[in-house]
């Protein structure tokens, strides 16, 4: 009875006599759920666009993160530096699809998702062979980004305190969204991407070039990664162990489906304030510490009754 | 690409003249040869199917003229323009296209879009405009749709325009491949058995679309077909392969009394 009461009272007797902590959570949620959604839509991108589970796209992060501190550390300024980092992360792409992706064209997906592997693996070596292994300070600042917070009153004693930076990250990634969707849906080359997926022989054949879209594919996952490290990283650093944190995007992709643009937002929106709200209100019952792995039971049970995902394309196989 | 294109243009040869030429083509997969020293021309406006008993290579040698296989021999011309290797979008940009033997559609994509995804080559506005989706991008998307809807009202699928592909029976899938090959505009069109696994009906429509697509467009066709029927209505010529070699080269009534293609295709006693 007790434990029926925790699971099914308190928490929301918690929830209604302590509004400004439930908003306060949720927003949390809400922020946290912004930097998954966008980790989620660099995968989405490159699955789109070649059925590939880019498994480097957590190191991608990383990499585009250390690529910016680093250059400003070595008296880069700062909008140069980015740009710069533009130019690595677009470098990157055109290396990634001649050394990676073209000689494996027409490869099962199996082969292409340890090709990424290796990719990981690869990156992880040369960021720290060039930038060293230590966790760095993002360029907040520098970069022009707000740092400070708005107190807003909730009623008549509460207060709900919201950073600026997730209030640009939350900005910056709703921009990067309506854009990347009109761009896959609406002009050709999104087409192309999404003919290159269904269909590498099919593609081809109607004169699309796998080359090209490959490269814009991985360097528009590059810009989504060099965003999601900056804003990551203004959180708390840039390091390695971004890199596991990138894993979080599976039960998000679970969620929204591996092809959705508005699914990996929406996903990762359920995600993060379910974690946040689970770990708060019911994470106590279980000793705490259920953060870690609620996300992943969240997509397991959504695995069970909508395997496409929320939005994901449901193709009908014909045998 | 455009320069492929723009020669390609230039270069256009006359109705009857001889559009593409396969000279002593030879492809082998490590020691299996798939196609052994095959020539063979194919004229403008003409359709001329390639026919042969299975596993004769007929689809490899569609596969070398788009530029999926590589012959390790020969050479092929193609309006004017001689090359052995060539990558598949080249040959695309060239002005070939084709379907495939197994539908191979873009199945998450609406027929719509699938027959759009081939004008992709008449598509040019630069990555930036597409980006921002407006002026010279947005004008030549609706021109591109408008050409693309003239050749869904000639193939008399337009109840099915906005349907997913993968959800359309196979008849119809062939239909919709048909188009997307049709929006590209190509002087040489590639069908791969476009009539398998139909039933008469459904051939009988396919087989008027293919006439009407060559009598109306003036569109050169190459077809592999197995209904021996479908291929004496339809084709001016005939070329027949067995084993990768060549049996047989002339007109349906002609390739129909060769001893060789007989045995081929009969068996012959030993």
């Amino acid at each position: 009875m007790e434990l029926l009461t925790g699971i099914f009272v308190t928490p929301f007797v918690q929830m209604v006599t302590l509004p400004d902590f439930f908003l306060q959570v949720l927003w949390e949620g809400f922020v946290g759920g912004v930097l998954y959604a966008l980790i989620a839509l660099g995968f989405v991108l490159i699955f789109k666009a070649s059925g590939v589970f880019n498994f480097a796209q957590g190191i991608m992060v990383v990499f585009a993160g250390l690529t910016l501190v680093g250059l400003h550390e070595n008296g880069v300024p700062a909008y140069l530096a980015l740009i710069l980092t533009i130019g690595v992360m677009g470098l990157l792409a055109i290396l990634v699809e001649r050394f990676v992706m073209r000689p494996l064209v027409n490869q099962a997906d199996i082969i292409l998702l340890m090709a990424t592997i290796g990719l990981t693996i690869f990156l992880i070596g040369l960021g720290e062979f060039i930038f060293g292994g230590e966790p760095k300070q993002m360029i907040t600042e520098e970069l022009g980004l707000p740092t400070g917070s708005t107190a807003i009153e909730i009623g008549s004693d509460g207060l709900l305190i919201l950073q600026h930076i997730d209030i640009a990250a939350a900005v910056i990634a709703i921009t990067m969204v309506a854009i990347l969707g009109v761009f896959f849906n609406k002009t050709r080359i999104g087409r192309a991407l999404r003919a290159v997926a269904d269909d590498h022989q099919a593609a081809l054949s109607v004169g699309i070039s796998l080359n090209q879209i490959w490269a814009i594919v991985w360097f528009a996952a590059g810009i989504v990664a060099l965003a999601t490290g900056i804003m990551w990283g203004a959180r708390s650093d840039v390091s390695f162990a971004l890199e596991i944190i990138a894993l979080k995007a599976l039960p998000v992709l679970i969620l929204g489906g591996f092809t959705s643009i508005p699914g990996a937002i929406v996903g990762g929106l359920i995600i993060g304030i379910g974690e946040k709200i689970g770990e708060i209100y019911w994470g106590p019952l279980m000793g705490g510490g259920i953060e870690s792995w609620l996300a992943y039971m969240i997509a397991l049970i959504f695995l069970l009754f909508r395997p496409q995902g929320l939005f994901g394309e449901k193709i009908i196989e014909r045998v | 690409m455009s320069a492929v294109q723009d020669q390609a243009h230039t270069s256009q040869p006359a109705p009857g003249e001889v559009l593409l030429e396969v000279d002593n083509i030879s492809l082998s997969f490590g020691g299996v040869k798939a196609i052994r020293d095959v020539s063979f021309d194919i004229r403008i406006g003409e359709v001329r199917a390639i026919i042969g008993p299975n596993g004769a290579g007929k689809t490899s040698m569609l596969n070398v003229i788009n530029g999926f296989y590589h012959p390790q021999e020969g050479t092929i011309t193609f309006a004017g323009k001689t090359r052995r290797n060539v990558r598949p979008y080249e040959a695309a940009a060239s002005g070939i296209a084709r379907t495939f033997q197994n539908v191979a559609l873009f199945k998450g994509m609406s027929t719509l879009d699938n027959i759009i995804s081939g004008r992709t080559l008449h598509m040019k506005t630069g990555f930036l405009w597409q980006l921002i989706h407006w002026g010279p991008a947005e004008r030549e998307e609706i021109a591109n749709r408008r050409k693309a809807e003239e050749i869904i009202d000639f193939l008399e699928i337009q109840h099915i325009r906005k349907t997913p592909v993968g959800r359309l029976p196979y008849g119809l899938q062939k239909r919709v491949e048909l188009g997307r090959a049709l929006a590209a505009e190509p002087k040489l069109l590639l069908l791969d058995e476009p009539m398998a696994g139909m039933n008469r009906e459904e051939k009988e429509d396919m087989s008027r679309f293919i006439l009407d697509v060559n009598s109306q467009f003036g569109t050169t066709i190459a077809l592999i077909e197995h209904d021996m029927g479908v291929v004496m209505d339809l084709s001016d010529r005939v070329v027949v392969l067995d084993y990768g070699r060549k049996i047989g080269d002339g007109t349906p009534s002609e390739v129909r009394g060769n001893q060789d293609v007989i045995d081929a295709y009969l068996g012959v006693s030993h």
